[in-house]
């Protein structure tokens, strides 16, 4: 496989917080590798620094040390304004806490994505009444984040992660907010709608339940991977 | 981006309606209190406002404002009439004297004495009679204000409305009788005293006798002179100083600023309010900002340029800005139209909205300004804190 069909390659990252007395180094020296067309998950203790290495690989966190490249993007090297450009094109992010505007319709915390690459506000509404209509929120359109519940929430904000066609979706506990059926069904659609070769799919999660649906899990700890597996069983060994 | 930026701004009603209020308030304050002190100031010289015809008053040289009043030989008149330039001279007389109610209260009243012959100086409108009428024996014209109160008679029953002075009626100045032959309207000035007008001669009579009595000369130029020019000629002729209306009026809205304490006492409540206006705008303004931080973080680490943000910043204080002004001007104007003919003096000048124009302007640079310094040093990585 050669540097280009992966998705996301990361070599020796690290990553601290602070100075002094209260540093603290999240990432100490991370290597991981993801493919484009797989959803890879990344689980472990809290306070390991999923969160801290999603955040680097999306580009909104600069790593002290290391390699990380997406695509063999080496965001680290690009100027600020090529970054920028490069995250709005290529980069959807789903949240725990939704993020969602709560003063714009479902339709329009849809086009959000769409209205920063430049799109005319209607057209972008329209677009993302499309999408929506695709994940069986169609009649929730013109409803105001407050109006939906959690579930509902959840895929529209999976809508906004992904109406741009980027290649990369990052993922922070996904379905931590939602209760345990709801959190397979969004696991579900996610794996339906937002994932095909040309992209990957990063989930950080505590939830073992949700492991069944990953190509391959990463075990984090202390700030580094452990091991990558392929399924549960052997992430339990 | 702007319709995202404006939907973030109205989404919560009541903090939107906060904002505007602080904003309102400040723009209110600062038109609003500026307004009365303008109008203030204008009465000041209300006076020389009100005497339309001449073009130059000249006065004894020590006279600091429009009240100050050194009295000059009568020959003077005829000095300042023979200076080159000068199309005609006028005496004024302006002072106070004690009038004699029915009741047998005394109530000081400033007494204005204009030339027999022209009656230059006379009040533009009258309400009654004829401003001829003045050159009748013994004749006055009182103004509206004065007649209807302070030199109005009696109620007929105890705490009735009092009985407004009439043509036709006699009053007492200085022990000399004196008929009512008018009723004029006049500007308010500074003094609440009634105004009495009679001719210059009689003011002679009115007054006790003193050795000079000739307040002002009033000098119409002749076509085509320069006026600043004049004044200098007639002070080197004559000795006497010699104003343009507008110089006088400067030099007496200048001595109230320099020897009262109204411009400070406006200057204050202006500063303040311009400061809690200022406080409160900027203050909601930047907890909105900083309510939405999360927003502004998803919205760049979505993609967006800080360029963009910081516009979509500006583009909501300028919202937050124009309504906020125009209501606050609004209520301005409101007590403008409510305030006309009353007591209150307020003036609105075009001055005064460019003034408050760049103070809400500095309040709402300054709001967006600590909230764009927020946002653009925003670690997009908060989007992930639950
Ligand atoms: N902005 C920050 N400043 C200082 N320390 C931080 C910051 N963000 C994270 N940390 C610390 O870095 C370490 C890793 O944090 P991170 O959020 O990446 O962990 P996590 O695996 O996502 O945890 P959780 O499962 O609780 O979300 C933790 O010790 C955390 O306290
Ligand atoms: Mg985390």
């Amino acid at each position: 496989m050669t540097q280009e069909e992966f998705a996301v390659t990361c070599k020796e990252l690290i990553k601290s917080y602070g100075h002094g007395e209260t540093k603290i180094t999240a990432l100490r020296g991370v290597n991981l590798e993801v493919r484009s067309g797989e959803m890879m998950m990344l689980a472990g203790p809290s306070g390991c620094g999923k969160t801290t290495l999603i955040s680097v690989i999306a580009s909104i966190l600069n790593q002290d040390n290391g390699e990380c490249k997406v695509y063999g993007h080496d965001l680290n090297h690009m100027s600020k304004t090529e970054r920028i450009a490069f995250r709005s094109k290529n980069i959807g992010f789903v949240f725990q806490a939704f993020n969602l505007f709560p003063s714009l319709t479902a339709a329009e915390n849809v086009a959000i994505p769409l209205v920063i690459g430049g799109m005319d506000i209607k057209e972008a509404t329209q677009k993302g009444c499309e999408l929506l209509n695709e994940m069986g929120l169609g009649d929730r359109v013109s409803d105001v984040p407050a109006d939906l519940s959690g579930g509902q929430q959840q895929r529209v904000a999976i809508a906004r992660a992904m109406i741009h066609g980027p290649r990369l979706i990052v993922c922070d506990e996904p379905t931590s907010a939602l209760d345990g059926h709801t959190g397979q069904k969004i696991m579900e659609l996610i794996k339906k709608v937002a994932l095909d070769e040309t992209r990957a799919i990063i989930v950080v999660t505590h939830d073992s339940r949700i492991f069944s649906f990953a190509d391959r899990i990463a075990k984090m700890e202390d700030g580094q991977i452990l091991k990558v597996v392929n399924s549960y069983e052997e992430f339990e060994d | 981006m702007f319709y995202i930026a404006f939907r973030m701004l109205v989404g919560d009603r009541g903090k939107f309606l906060g904002i505007i209020l602080g904003l309102s308030f400040a723009s209110l304050i600062m038109t609003q209190q500026p307004g009365v002190f303008v109008g203030i100031m204008t009465r000041a010289y209300s006076f020389i406002t009100d005497l339309g015809l001449p073009d130059i008053w000249v006065m004894e040289p020590t006279v600091q404002y429009i009240d100050d009043i050194k009295p000059m030989p009568d020959t003077y008149l005829y000095r300042v009439a023979s200076v080159e330039g000068v199309a005609w001279a006028k005496p004024l007389y302006k002072g106070t004297i004690q009038a004699r109610l029915h009741n047998g209260t005394f109530q000081t009243c400033n007494l204005i004495g204009l030339d027999d012959a022209t009656l230059i100086g006379a009040p533009a409108v009258m309400i009654e009679g004829k401003i001829e009428n003045l050159r009748r024996t013994d004749g006055i014209i009182v103004n509206q204000e004065g007649a209807l109160d302070k030199l109005a008679n009696p109620p007929k029953y105890p705490r009735g409305p009092k009985i407004p002075l009439k043509v036709g009626q006699e009053i007492e100045l200085n022990n000399h009788r004196a008929v009512v032959v008018g009723i004029a309207q006049t500007t308010r000035t500074f003094q609440s005293q009634p105004v009495v007008y009679t001719t210059y001669s009689n003011a002679t009579l009115f007054t006790p006798p003193q050795l000079n009595l000739l307040s002002f000369v009033l000098v119409k130029a002749k076509p085509g002179q320069n006026l600043k020019a004049l004044c200098d000629r007639i002070f080197r002729r004559t000795g006497l100083r010699a104003y343009t209306k507008e110089d006088f009026k400067s030099l007496t809205v200048n001595y109230y600023l320099k020897y009262t304490g109204i411009p400070i006492n406006f200057g204050v409540s202006v500063l303040l309010g311009f400061l809690v206006g200022a406080a409160i705008a900027g203050q909601t303004f930047y907890n909105f900002t900083l309510e939405n931080l999360r927003y502004f973080g998803v919205l760049k680490a979505m993609g967006t340029s800080e360029k963009t943000l910081l516009l979509m910043i500006i583009f909501q204080a300028l919202i937050i800005s124009f309504i906020g002004y125009g209501i606050g001007v609004g209520c301005t104007g409101i007590f403008d139209l409510l305030t006309q003919n009353t007591m209150l003096a307020f003036r609105f000048p075009w001055q005064l909205f460019i003034f408050s124009i760049f103070g809400i302007f500095i309040i709402s640079s300054f709001a967006a300004l600590i909230s764009i310094r927020k946002v653009i040093t925003l670690e997009p990585a908060i989007v992930f804190k639950s």
